[in-house]
């Protein structure tokens, strides 16, 4: 499993950044996710998709009240994917990206106390993430998965680079130094390195997205999952936000983001489209990431 | 990694973190103050009483253990047992060869000395006064050698017993009440008749009121004399090298002897019930400023974590488990405990030391000149140990509420 995740499609973009921080780790005893949990039968290594859900179904609310908001998604997100989810509100594209990312998990009874068979199956890198203890689940976020959310959710008590390194530290594989060491060369590279120390809740809203963006790849995660990531920026954010999806895409990043505005969903080269809590539609397009984000 | 996050949330929030700390500080000087006054009044009525009279004391009787004679015949419970006209003998109360027992008293293992005694009331007269007085006849160089009396002569000499004629050693109190001073002649009449012109030869001052108001030390022959009491014992005063070993000791002598015999926790065993109250009393007091002040951290705490549910979801969403979020709460819970434990004690310090040095007279059942203020190891141990076991207790819901927010419905803005 480590190998998969060396293996990772963002080695070559990370490379540079990475390289001098993870060099060290050998040294540090690296916590990795318990190969316990059960493995997706399907593929291995290189082939197997890196998210893969089955029959996903997903209630919000109790009772009467009880909304069906996922009714039995199946899909699958290869590696180097780079998807956008669209469709309207209350189609459930977010509760998707939530379960895809292990930060909630799918319904197991409907509310009138039916079993829901077959039962809903997400994997991570191939883990079956429904059969995950809250600590392993949340090692497996931790380890695989890198969110970037809409209202930035910096910790304002921290400094930017705090922010970006806080996962590396709780990932456990570097120490304090290397990890701040790590998180400001990322925010180099999204050209932030000034704004380093300055505290989350004094940056400008794009800033603020930029530095979430370098904290969600803080642990090369195999996926970004990104919820509305331009929907609370300005044009001229947004766009650089879009421009840095595209150049991580290119990179070899895998990359799902949910998304409204429908010039960023037609930066992807997968578009998914939701309604009624089911896959409406799903595109592939052929070309590069850049061929299409010059077309657009 | 938890504890950088707790302690960056303490040190960003810092009002709120003295907030927390200074109630924790407060209950905990508050605390050992109490607890160090408390203990200083008991522990001088202790001592005092304690080296004044002895740490044992052989009494004429034998200790009430026998069932009376009827119940002795009749051993049905639920009989109704009634004997009239019972008359008890006319005995004369004393210790039996007193002088053997002395002998084998002293060879027990942990009697340092022993003193034998013989008193009884008597009313001492001072030109129109009259007062109520115990009567201790005794050998002064024994009695000096058991008690701490000799010590707390503040006028004259106990050993002027030996020289004087009739000389009588009264307490402050007893002076005070009557007028008398050094060497003046006061008048002794006993329950039994006897009348002795005695003179003062020394005031003692042991600061326990009891002790200054109600006694006075004759030589034993003087007494036995003013009593009526020829050639009787009836009391003796032993010394351990150990007070704390007295009951021991005491049941260990009253096996050999028969006779009641008192350790000073029996003898004063009113006296050590109305402490251990007022103990029971303090702690539920300072206890309860402990629990005010876990509550304010609990308060505070609280708003800490509706403050940061959006923190907690991002924490959650890289990786923070429902664990780690309970230990980032529980950590701050402990910090405050900790700092406020420490600032505590050195308040608590400096509040007993300052308590000490104020000169407030106190006059009651202990006399003495400030605050008796008595630190034990024990109370400052305790109060940390007290106090962060209930602000850890009160950390917990803060922290369980903190970990069981749902991430997506903060992300959703259902919070």
């Amino acid at each position: 499993m480590d190998e998969d995740f060396a293996d990772c499609a963002n080695k070559k973009r990370m490379a540079e950044v990475s390289a001098s921080a993870f060099s060290s780790t050998s040294a540090h005893s690296a916590k990795s996710l318990s190969t316990s949990s059960s493995v997706a039968p399907c593929l291995s290594g290189e082939n197997r998709p890196i998210i893969e859900a089955r029959n996903v179904h997903r209630y919000l609310g109790e009772g009467d009240t009880a909304a069906h908001i996922l009714k039995g998604v199946d899909i699958s997100i290869g590696r180097r994917e780079y998807v956008s989810i669209v469709g309207q509100s209350g189609s459930g594209k977010s509760t998707l990206l939530y379960l895809l990312g292990g930060l909630d998990r799918p319904t197991k009874k409907t509310p009138d106390g039916q079993v829901i068979d077959p039962a809903s199956k997400i994997y991570i890198d191939g883990l079956d993430t429904t059969q995950m203890g809250d600590a392993e689940l949340a090692m497996a976020r931790n380890e695989k998965i890198g969110f970037v959310f809409q209202f930035h959710y910096l910790l304002k008590e921290f400094s930017a680079a705090e922010n970006v390194a806080l996962p590396m530290l709780k990932l456990g594989r570097l120490r304090k130094k290397d990890a701040m060491d790590r998180a400001v060369s990322l925010l180099k590279q999204f050209g932030l390195e000034s704004k380093a120390t300055r505290r989350a809740n004094r940056l400008s809203g794009g800033e603020q997205q930029r530095v979430a963006i370098a904290r969600a790849l803080a642990n090369e995660p195999a996926v970004i999952l990104a919820d509305e990531p331009t929907g609370n920026l300005d044009k001229k954010n947004a766009d650089k936000v879009a421009e840095i999806f595209d150049s991580l895409g290119s990179g070899g990043q895998t990359i799902v983001y949910v998304t409204h505005d429908r010039e960023l969903a037609a930066r992807a080269t997968r578009q998914i489209r939701m309604e009624d809590g089911l896959i409406a539609s799903d595109v592939t397009r052929a070309g590069s990431i850049s061929a299409i984000t010059k077309a657009l | 990694m938890n504890a950088f996050i707790a302690t960056r949330y303490l040190l960003t929030h810092m009002r709120q973190t003295l907030i927390c700390i200074a109630g924790v500080v407060i209950s905990v000087m508050m605390f050992i103050t109490m607890l160090s006054m408390m203990q200083g009044f008991t522990d001088k009525f202790i001592i005092e009483t304690v080296e004044s009279s002895g740490h044992i004391t052989i009494h004429d009787e034998p200790r009430e253990t026998r069932s009376k004679i009827l119940e002795r015949v009749v051993n049905t419970p639920d009989a109704v047992l009634s004997l009239e006209g019972n008359k008890p003998r006319d005995q004369v109360k004393k210790i039996k060869n007193p002088t053997g027992l002395l002998a084998t008293i002293l060879r027990m293992p942990g009697v340092v000395d022993a003193a034998p005694v013989v008193n009884g009331d008597a009313t001492i007269t001072y030109g129109t006064k009259t007062y109520p007085l115990q009567i201790i006849g005794c050998e002064p160089r024994r009695q000096t050698a058991v008690t701490t009396i000799g010590e707390k002569i503040v006028d004259g000499s106990f050993d002027r017993l030996k020289t004087s004629a009739n000389g009588i050693v009264i307490g402050r109190g007893v002076a005070l009440t009557l007028g008398v001073q050094l060497d003046d002649s006061i008048t002794l009449t006993s329950s039994t008749g006897g009348v002795l012109f005695a003179k003062i030869v020394g005031i003692f001052d042991t600061g326990v009121t009891p002790v200054d108001y109600g006694r006075g030390y004759m030589m034993l022959s003087s007494a036995q004399t003013l009593l009526d009491r020829k050639n009787i014992i009836n009391e003796i005063v032993i010394r351990t090298d150990d007070y704390n070993q007295a009951e021991l000791i005491a049941s260990r002598i009253e096996a050999i002897c028969g006779y009641k015999t008192e350790g000073w926790k029996e003898a004063n065993a009113n006296f050590l019930k109305i402490f251990a109250v007022q103990t029971v009393i303090t702690y539920i007091i300072t206890g309860a400023l402990m629990i005010v002040a876990a509550f304010g951290v609990l308060n505070i705490l609280i708003m800490a974590v509706l403050e940061r549910v959006n923190d907690i979801a991002i924490l959650k969403s890289f990786g923070y488990s429902r664990g780690d979020i309970t230990h980032i709460y529980l950590f701050q819970g402990f910090v405050i405990a900790v700092f406020g434990s420490i600032a505590g004690l050195i308040s608590a310090k400096l509040a007993v030391e300052g308590l000490r040095r104020l000169p407030i007279k106190m006059e009651g059942l202990v006399r003495a000149e400030g605050l008796l203020m008595s630190e034990h190891l024990s109370s400052y141990v305790m109060a940390c140990a007290m106090v962060t076991v209930i602000v850890l207790i009160a950390s917990v819901y803060p922290a369980r509420r903190a970990a069981k927010f749902d991430p997506v419905e903060v992300i959703r803005g259902a919070h």
